[in-house]
């Protein structure tokens, strides 16, 4: 997927049928609802479809631009899809973009207390089509949250806010992100918001700076929240500090508590990366040692990583980027003895290691070892059963993905809370999971994606979707490149996608520098096509090149 | 009670924590369940094989001063100023030796209730590279401290033999006598890691998280709630497998494990004793769902893969005579440390309970639980409960067609064992003992009497 064809192109679009608050990806744009019964890491499902048995909650944010509110509200609603509730998030900048038209900015005194009536006509146009959206999604669409990123600056805004909510059966929380530490703030302006044509050519520094005294005095009322008859969190300086008042909703709200004290807005790179082969004799049940030519491909691997690693950051000096030394890589493997020699050349080269049992692969059950053919002749009914829902399906005794999302629920916080780069060296069951997670996958989709052993598959962190890039191992022998010889040799539904980052074909460049990867283009699964070619209401090409001359926003039309 | 530690002897190099020390420090009141939290971390990070220790610096006063009275805690009394302060350097220096021989988490347990007291804790630990965390429990409401003054009163070693309404009154002047100096975690102390709980949960503010571990020992201590409420477990009904010696597999119930199938809903009704429907737990393996199949419509069923029994890898199917003929090292290996052995190609001990770990956090969350699963599944879960060690927990006898009612209280849970009457094999194995299944001695373990199947 293409991160940025999203809000402009797709909201402008007089012909286009919004689906979501108007990005498609997998984090605002779920695939269709009946085809995807389950979550990735849901644990149970219910009659109304609402989970950890919470009625309907609207998360509503708080706190100026340049505070973290879309990071925040795109991670939380990310993490929440994993666990099974059903979010969607409604960025009200894209309402007001979609409002205004291409290119026009909001009145001057648009966030004004005392604004002009023409100010305050646009305002409640804007709101209201945002929140017609987000009761459609809770009252028809079966939603159980929605995540409402806009500034909602005042007390007085926020209580009649949430009176509003409470008359359609709706709880509300308030989620601020408060900053009071200027290099957060100069470092937000600075990464997110400087792209502007406002301000080219100046010193990064200085645009953050009047980046930051525009959103002053565009917004010059703001009211941090200390309402005690509010239910609401507070983050401080971006997770230093998070205080909670009456929050009354229980398990979701410590969950998404537990969340937040993991999550934090240092960029830091996710490598993938598959364990070395052992002998052709091995099962799951072996857990035998690296072969020779596994222990060949752990060295290749960990050099070309090391190297690219290098390359990037040399990239980056030359770009006129930052000299600092590189971020210390950590690396995880399972405990799974192929996976811990794949890390043992980097581990005597003084790289930190580390062993999580959650990691182990999937169990192949009663597959273990068996061709294709024989599983169809020995299983039919578990082969019918698997190819309607290769996600939850499970072999007898084996674990279905589903099974295995649950089991590495508890990775998913410490990946979020890892500061270093990290490289996870895990079977492929476990990578495709993994990265169905950081790139919001639609659950059916995990079991087909591949990463052959010939590929890092890097995650880069952005602020709408992750993106993810591919570096090339040169010189891994041919065969040992596809699957790995204990999968479960039962094909899915044949599905056309090659690589998680498919759409691309075969890449040919040993760089870091490809196209951004088009995960959701795996969204296709769930019985369409393309999700941008759902409607035909633009044509593939012209978003394409639309990519390449997308006019950057406005700064400041942006919350 | 030493953790067993993982070694390459037991095939397994187990779970690596960051290389963390945390010094968590209780601050409050007395009476604002202090202690209750500290045991409860302890044994929630121990169970998880983090070794986590308390240290109450009362214990260390009352060498001293084994019966204080409420003056002896009056700040203007300078003897016993000295002797608290005495009390608490003693504490730190213990946990400061203990963290030296590797312990991880220590828990200061004690008021702590002035600044000048809790930075020098924060000295000392930033000393030894140790991080600090404060929980500080802020209460006023009266309720809450009245009946957990009544519980110190008839609890407290301070109190033994005295009079319970004049323990309780002293007790009284002894929290006015720390009100006196009592100064709350505020602005002053930011640069300071802190979960502040203010009136059991409804203000809750978390300062300068700076790890995973940290955030963990925080949400648990989020999630822990103080209704009254009792989890009921099961195993299974007796299995084809039971019959047969063999551990793992998939089987079908035997037509007595179908009998006590028959007979749960009675069963559960009678312990329940009353008609409110229980939320069902099973694993996704036969015999536990068809355990649980005659439960009423009304009790909401839901299965975890979380809760199949311990994978025995390459020995699934197999009866422990095959397992010491085919692979007599790892017969041995696994009852030397029973806890730590992975099987080939499947899991240990510690593994089930670091799978096990969502399902604790659900159950300290939940009310009414009844939970049908597998032999080792329950001793990992019933360990949490009851405080077993890992030396022995493994080798816990947990009889069939038994249900069993654990009732958490403030300072211990209590167990009821229900027998349904219906005879069963034994599935339990003792340690060093012939490879086969066997009936217990008596008092083998502290749970039930007969044993069985499953993975013993």
């Amino acid at each position: 997927m293409d991160t940025l064809l999203t809000a402009e192109i797709a909201a402008n679009s007089p012909r286009y049928r919004r689906r979501s608050s108007t990005f498609i990806d997998g984090v605002h744009d779920l695939p269709n609802e009946n085809s995807s019964p389950m979550a990735p890491a849901q644990l149970y499902s219910t009659m109304s479809g609402r989970l950890f048995h919470s009625g309907r909650i609207a998360i509503v944010l708080v706190g100026l631009p340049a505070r973290g509110k879309t990071h925040v509200s795109v991670s939380l609603c990310r993490y929440l899809q994993w666990l099974g509730v059903k979010t969607r998030v409604f960025h009200l900048g894209d309402y007001r973009r979609a409002t205004m038209g291409p290119g026009v900015d909001v009145p001057d005194d648009y966030f004004f207390i005392n604004a002009s009536a023409a100010s305050v006509m646009i305002r409640q146009k804007i709101l209201k089509k945002c929140r017609e959206d987000i009761y459609a999604w809770l009252n028809h669409e079966n939603g159980q949250v929605a995540i409402y990123d806009a500034v909602n600056p005042l007390v007085n805004g926020r209580r009649s806010l949430a009176k509003e909510f409470a008359k359609h059966d709706v709880q509300t929380l308030f989620l601020e992100s408060y900053v009071t530490d200027d290099k957060i703030l100069q470092e937000n302006a600075r990464s997110v918001k400087i792209s502007s044509p406002d301000f080219v050519g100046m010193d990064p520094d200085e645009a953050a700076q009047l980046y930051l005294k525009r959103i002053d005095m565009k917004i010059p009322y703001f009211e941090t929240m200390s309402e005690p008859d509010l239910n609401y969190v507070k983050m401080i300086n971006a997770g230093e500090r998070i205080s909670y008042n009456n929050v009354s909703f229980g398990y979701l709200s410590h969950r998404i508590v537990f969340y937040l004290m993991n999550l934090h807005i240092k960029s830091r790179h996710t490598f993938f990366a598959r364990a070395g082969t052992s002998s052709q004799q091995d099962s799951y049940k072996l857990d035998a040692h690296l072969s020779h030519e596994g222990a060949d491909y752990a060295k290749k691997m960990a050099d070309t990583l090391l190297a690219h690693r290098e390359a990037v950051r040399d990239d980056l000096i030359a770009d006129g980027g930052s000299d600092s030394p590189l971020k210390p890589l950590t690396v995880w493997t399972s405990t799974r003895k192929r996976t811990v020699e794949t890390a043992e050349y980097l581990e005597a080269r003084g790289f930190k290691v580390r062993q999580r049992s959650q990691m182990s692969q999937l169990n192949p059950g009663v597959c273990e070892k068996l061709s294709e053919n024989a599983i169809r002749r020995l299983f039919p009914d578990e082969v019918s059963l698997h190819e309607k829902d290769p996600y939850h399906h499970r072999y007898p005794r084996a674990e279905s993905y589903h099974d295995l999302a649950v089991r590495l629920e508890p990775i998913i916080l410490e990946l979020e809370r890892e500061q270093n780069d990290l490289l996870i060296i895990a079977h492929e069951s476990v990578l495709r999971v993994l990265y169905g997670y950081l790139m919001a996958c639609d659950a059916m989709s995990i079991p087909t994606l591949k990463f052959p052993r010939n590929e890092i598959i890097e995650i880069i962190p952005a602020s709408y979707q992750n993106e993810a890039k591919r570096t090339i191992i040169p010189g891994v022998a041919e065969k040992i490149i596809p699957g790995s010889p204990e999968d479960i040799r039962i094909p899915v539904p044949s599905s056309g996608f090659v690589s998680p980052l498919s759409g691309m074909g075969t890449p040919a460049m040993n760089s870091g520098l490809g196209t951004p990867a088009e995960p959701n283009q795996n969204i296709a699964m769930s019985g369409q096509t393309s999700p941008l070619s759902k409607d035909a209401a633009v044509e593939p090409e012209k978003l394409k090149s639309n990519l390449s001359v997308r006019k950057p926003e406005n700064p400041l039309s942006r919350d | 009670m030493e953790l067993a530690r993982p070694s390459k002897k037991t095939n397994g190099t187990g779970v690596q924590v960051e290389d963390t020390q945390i010094c968590v420090v209780m601050v409050g009141l007395p009476a604002r369940g202090k202690s209750l939290i500290a045991q409860k971390a302890q044994r929630y990070l121990r169970w998880l094989s983090i070794d986590a220790k308390v240290f109450n610096v009362g214990n260390y006063r009352r060498n001293d001063t084994p019966h204080p009275s409420a003056e002896f805690f009056d700040t203007s009394n300078a003897e016993g100023e000295r002797m608290r302060r005495a009390a608490a350097v003693a504490a730190v220096n213990d946990m400061l030796k203990w963290f030296r021989e590797g312990g991880l988490i220590g828990i200061l347990d004690a008021t702590n209730s002035t600044k000048e007291r809790r930075r020098w804790i924060k000295d000392e630990m930033d000393k030894h590279g140790i991080e600090t965390l404060y929980v500080e429990s802020k209460c006023d409401d009266e309720d809450l401290i009245m009946s957990n003054i009544l519980e110190v009163k008839t609890t407290s070693p301070d109190y033994v033999g005295q009079d319970p309404e004049e323990a309780a009154q002293d007790f009284r002047n002894r929290i006015r006598n720390y009100e006196k100096v009592y100064e709350t975690i505020d602005e002053d102390e930011n640069d300071m890691t802190y979960l502040k709980i203010m009136d059991v949960g409804k203000q809750v503010i978390i300062n300068q998280i700076q790890d995973y571990l940290q955030s963990r020992v925080v949400y648990y201590l989020m999630n822990l709630h103080i209704k009254p409420r009792s989890i009921w477990l099961s195993r299974h009904g007796e299995s084809e497998y039971n019959l047969g010696g063999q551990i793992g597999g998939d089987a079908d119930l035997s037509p007595r494990g179908q009998e006590y199938a028959a007979l749960l809903p009675a069963l559960v009704r009678k312990s329940v004793g009353d008609d409110r429907p229980l939320t069902v737990w099973t694993s996704t393996l036969k015999r536990t769902i068809q355990t649980a199949r005659h439960l009423p419509k009304n009790y909401n069923q839901l299965q975890w893969k979380a809760l199949d029994e311990l994978d025995s890898g390459l020995c699934d199917g197999m009866t422990y005579a095959e397992i010491k003929e085919q692979y007599p090292e790892d017969f041995a290996a696994r009852d030397d440390d029973k806890y730590n052995y992975r099987y080939r190609g499947g899991e240990s001990y510690r593994d089930v309970v670091i799978r096990l770990e969502p399902i604790i956090m659900e159950l300290e969350r939940s009310e009414d639980i009844l939970i049908v699963t597998h032999q080792a599944v329950l001793r990992c879960i019933y360990a949490y409960f009851m405080k077993k060690d890992q030396r022995s927990s493994p080798w816990l006898n947990v009889p069939l067609h038994t249900l069993i009612k654990l009732t958490p209280r403030a300072y211990g849970t209590i167990e009821n064992l229900t027998s349904s009457g219906i005879s069963a094999v034994s599935t339990w194995r003792g340690q060093g003992s012939v490879a086969k299944h066997e009936d217990p001695p008596n008092g083998a373990s502290s749970l039930g009497t007969a044993g069985d199947g499953g993975v013993a």
